[in-house]
């Protein structure tokens, strides 16, 4: 890993087309801007990784939890 | 909601990144005649029905359950940011079925939804992927029932 120090108000340059500038330093909070194309995508680690987490527990329920569920649907009441 | 045979995922499902063909299969709308459904009520209603199955083409045993919000979160307005229309081709917002993942429990009382990463599918094109919404007002686990 590439470990550089910034000071607020420097900035990183990663490829031809993103910028990434410190903000803001306050207590351990760092706060970040990132300047890049619409085609990349730009996320919180710790998002990305629920939402993987979060795809793989829902991913093949059993078939008893999807019978119960539809039956369950079915019979609410609207 | 009509059956779509095959669905490109123009990005892959986090967590899931080799599958990228799916098939969105109602699974409460014929009396339970799609597979596992066999425990229903069997009374054969066709109205009403919004569970369905997003069931991978290129690995038969995985599928994940899916249903339209909206009878579940009125208010629930996922905003697609301009990189996604363009990727999904999206030229009309009535061509856009929001899909909202289920994690099952135990009962429908424990079965939550995923609001912050819906999947989005343009049902001219039938391309989808799941998008990241950055609201913290949204959580990945929101309990169906409310």
């Amino acid at each position: 890993m590439l470990v550089l120090s910034r000071r607020a108000g420097e900035s990183v340059v990663v490829g031809d087309d993103v910028t990434i500038t410190i903000l803001e330093v306050r207590g351990d909070v760092v706060r970040v801007g990132i300047d890049a194309p619409r085609s990349v995508a730009v996320h919180r680690a710790e998002l990305l990784e629920a939402l993987e987490s979060s795809n793989r527990d829902a991913a093949s329920p059993s078939e008893q939890a999807v019978a119960s569920l539809a039956e369950a649907l079915r019979n609410r009441p609207e | 909601m009509p059956d779509i045979p095959v669905i490109e995922l123009v990005q892959p499902l986090p967590g899931f990144p080799d599958l990228r063909q799916f098939a969105l299969v109602q699974l409460d709308s014929l009396g339970g005649s799609d597979d596992g459904s066999s425990a229903g009520s069997g009374d054969g209603s066709s109205d009403g029905g919004v569970l369905c199955a997003l069931r991978s083409l290129e690995d038969p045993d995985l599928r994940f359950l899916v249903l339209p919000p909206s009878a579940f979160f009125p208010d629930y307005a996922p905003v697609i940011d301009d990189a996604t229309v363009a990727e999904l081709e999206i030229s009309s917002a009535d061509d856009v079925l929001v899909l909202v993942v289920l994690n099952a429990g135990d009962s429908l009382g424990s079965t939550t939804a995923n609001l912050v990463a819906p999947v989005l599918v343009n049902t001219v094109t039938r391309k989808a992927c799941q998008v990241i919404l950055d609201d913290p007002a949204l959580s990945i686990s929101t309990p169906l029932l409310g």
